[in-house]
């Protein structure tokens, strides 16, 4: 081994800046391994490991329960909240007081209230009055908008730690419109669409791509079987945070005390036949039934991101890269059909390109439009919602993005190395699609400036 | 033009002075700093399908760094190994009995070996030891050690036209000028300030030797005034490895380069570059030109590939 660093110093010798051409280096400047700028594919800026990277630490959700009937029907939504939150401190044992900010993605409820109702989730959790609290509304992606800000903040500089959640109580905040709607909307088609109820967009996804209401119903008991499996394997574990709270008896009052740590929407004995009874909700001769759409749901998550640099040097695990993110907008009396157009968009500002995914996380608002995304993109089914999806275990509109990134990274530990990028998107009512990009956080491939070529044609990759 | 893919980093290549399609190659494995090394005879086939055939192979334990054609019989060579041996093959014999002979002298790695093209049977090989040694075929152990040199002795090479003058090169900074029946050098050229990685002797002027440096430079000597340049040629940018005279212009010479670069200069026209090849994506360290065809250019790199071409073609065109 000594002959070898010895002959590594001869060599490196040779490699020595000298004065006498146009380079002025300092001449004890010593030479280091450098990454390769030259760029001939994507494939050198998408695997390098980076002290700016913005990495996620830890994610977490509560359990998904019912609307209105479930385990959360008589929790107010900061109870819904602070706990998730709690939890990213507890299980990292991080400083509050180093958290740049909080954001929640949330839908439904009045947008000061729940600001407010945010902000005092994070004293409940334990966080000082010096970490700001904000929220953001992309409707069903909320959730995902919320981590891809704060990634964007940590990014720009704006801080090396924060937190990016979703939080959703529709059982306080029922989907409504209040007040008046501007008689203007008559004049612009698109603008009206967007007052389409969401179950009217999926009956148009499902007449105009010609998606079945078999097809449907499968997708639908795909959804229950999977997320019935995943339960039973106590797959979800990992990423659920048990919640004490009450339930009321509706009849009685009685107060019980309880402590909810599993989804109580999937039922594992979901099949086509009992599906098949149900009728269309939104259109007499339509597909869409309650079976074969998303759960209305109570829940929260929350996901702590922050720079590689500062992950490191506190010895945090690294759970996932935060890639990229894109949102998009589609046709709003279609607009289930986003993560087709978001997926790709993301997936190639990440450089990569469909095949290179693992793990995908669709959600799954309706069947009809998540079956349209799977064939149109011609995903592999056995990559997609493998621990199940929305039909099953429910769709809390501003949590659920939170929601999947916890799936998804668990998921990605679970299955090891082979299983390197993960996506998540969602469609976004009034005609959108986000999707993002993760990646393993202990992948990388070796800093390399050349590579095999098969055939010896001096054409570059890109060139193809 | 063909190209070679070896399993290990090129180290240097030599065409065959007997015959006008053949060459050898040495490499070494991780870039000759640890592992194993093999020596190649490569044949220039006319079959396009294979371009450049595999006549031979020698493994060695050690990265070979250097090789030398025999000018007395077309089937020897001798390889300068990385444990500091020198060895001699015989391509003509079955692979059980070579190496014909391992001579091994030098303390450190032996980094340059060379033929006497008029004394034919006599070869010197330079080392890492800071020695030059002069072997002959036919003896075990070495004429003689020349000790001289403060730092690594990159090469030595003969005179054409005298056949007891070399000169060698060393990462002492010097260049140096012997005669075999001297006790001593006879000159000593300290003409940069960075170590002198590689020279070699004008095939048609006697006095006229070119240096490479690591201070990116080719400097063109006339020994009957060596206190200044005749030519000083800048244009690689980074440690020029090796340089070359052309057997068939005067005033032609091929050089490689640290920065991937093989480059043909003439010096003594103002503007000397020539010809410049890219066609490596590694670190340059081995050409060669042929003595039997005019024109024809061989060199290899840290990339693992040979390449044969003429000058004035793109060394990768298929």
């Amino acid at each position: 081994m000594e002959k070898a660093i010895e002959r590594q110093r001869v060599l490196l010798q040779h490699l020595r800046p000298s004065l006498t051409a146009s380079s002025l280096e300092n001449l004890d400047s010593s030479l280091s391994a450098s990454a390769c700028a030259a760029g001939d594919s994507s494939a050198y800026y998408r695997t390098s490991v980076y002290g700016d990277d913005v990495v996620i630490v830890a994610a977490y959700r509560t359990a998904l329960c019912k609307s209105k009937r479930g385990g959360f029907k008589d929790t107010y939504p900061d109870d819904l909240l602070a706990p998730v939150l709690k939890a990213l401190l507890e299980k990292t044992n991080l400083d509050p007081s180093e958290v740049g900010d909080i954001v929640v993605g949330t839908v439904l409820a009045p947008g000061s209230q729940r600001a407010s109702e945010c902000r005092m989730a994070a004293f409940y959790a334990g966080f000082p009055e010096t970490v700001p609290v904000r929220t953001v509304n992309r409707q069903c992606s909320s959730g995902l908008q919320a981590v891809a800000d704060v990634a964007a903040a940590i990014k720009a500089g704006f801080y090396d730690i924060g937190i990016g959640a979703g939080l959703e109580s529709m059982t306080a905040n029922p989907m409504a419109w209040e007040g008046s709607v501007n008689p203007r909307v008559k004049q612009m088609a698109q603008a009206q669409d967007c007052l389409l109820p969401m179950g009217v967009t999926s009956e148009n996804v499902a007449h105009r791509f010609g998606v079945t209401r078999q097809e449907q119903d499968q997708a639908a008991v795909d959804s229950h079987r999977k997320a019935a499996a995943a339960t039973a394997a106590g797959k979800f574990k990992d990423e659920i945070v048990p919640v004490n709270t009450k339930i009321v008896d509706p009849k009685t009052g009685d107060e019980k005390p309880v402590t909810i740590s599993i989804d109580d929407g999937i039922r594992p004995n979901a099949n086509v036949a009992d599906l098949g009874k149900l009728k269309p909700v939104f259109k007499k001769d339509g597909t869409t039934t309650a079976g074969n759409s998303s759960q209305v749901s109570d829940g929260a998550g929350a996901v702590l991101l922050m720079k590689r640099s500062v992950a490191m040097r506190k010895g945090y695990p690294i759970l996932g890269v935060f890639r990229t993110f894109a949102a998009v907008g589609v046709d709003p009396a279609i607009m289930g059909v986003g993560p087709a157009v978001a997926i790709p968009a993301a997936v190639k500002s990440a450089g990569l390109e469909l095949d290179d995914i693992d793990l995908f996380e669709i959600n799954e608002a309706f069947a009809s439009q998540f079956v349209y995304c799977r064939k149109k993109l011609e995903l592999d089914q056995e990559k997609i919602n493998v621990n199940g999806g929305a039909m099953a275990i429910g769709h809390p509109l501003g949590a659920t993005g939170a929601r999947c990134v916890a799936t998804l990274l668990h998921e990605m530990k679970r299955r090891g190395k082979d299983c390197r990028f993960g996506v998540i998107s969602m469609c976004i009512g009034t005609g959108m699609g986000a999707a993002a990009v993760f990646e393993r956080g202990d992948s990388c491939d070796e800093l390399c400036n050349t590579r095999v070529v098969g055939a010896n044609n001096l054409l570059s990759k890109d060139a193809r | 033009m063909p190209v070679f893919k070896t399993p290990f980093n090129g180290y240097a290549v030599q065409f065959s002075p007997f015959y006008e399609r053949r060459l050898a190659v040495a490499t070494a494995q991780n870039f000759g700093i640890l592992g194993n090394g093999r020596l190649h005879i490569l044949d220039l086939s006319p079959s396009p399908a294979s371009p450049l055939a595999e006549l031979a192979s020698y493994d060695t334990a050690d990265g070979v760094y250097d090789l030398s054609w025999s000018e007395s019989r077309d089937s020897l060579l001798a390889a300068a190994v990385a444990d500091g041996s020198v060895r001699l093959y015989d391509a003509a014999l079955p692979p059980s009995a070579n190496p014909v002979r391992s001579l091994l002298e030098h303390s450190r790695e032996a980094h340059s070996v060379d033929h006497n093209p008029l004394r034919r049977d006599s070869f010197l090989s330079s080392s890492w030891d800071d020695s030059i040694k002069l072997w002959t075929a036919d003896r075990p152990a070495s004429l003689r050690t020349f000790r001289e040199h403060a730092y690594c002795v990159y090469s030595a090479v003969w005179s054409p036209r005298h056949a007891d003058i070399f000169a060698s090169a060393s990462g002492d900074c010097t260049a140096r000028v012997w005669d075999v029946r001297e006790p001593g050098s006879t000159m000593i050229i300290a003409g940069h300030d960075f170590e002198i990685l590689s020279c070699d002797w004008n095939k048609y002027d006697d006095c006229i030797l070119a240096t490479a440096s690591v201070d990116k430079s080719i400097k063109v000597w006339d020994v009957r005034n060596y206190r200044v340049p005749v030519a000083v040629m800048n244009g690689h940018s980074y440690a020029v490895r090796k340089v070359k005279f052309s057997p068939h212009r005067g005033s032609l010479i091929a050089s490689c380069s640290y920065d991937m670069t093989v480059c043909l200069w003439d010096y003594m026209v103002e503007d000397a570059l020539v010809g410049r090849y890219d066609h490596h994506t590694e670190f340059a360290v081995g050409v060669d030109m042929s003595v039997l065809v005019e024109g024809l250019l061989a060199s290899t790199g840290w990339d693992e590939l040979v390449y044969v071409w003429q000058h004035g073609t793109d060394p990768r065109a298929p």
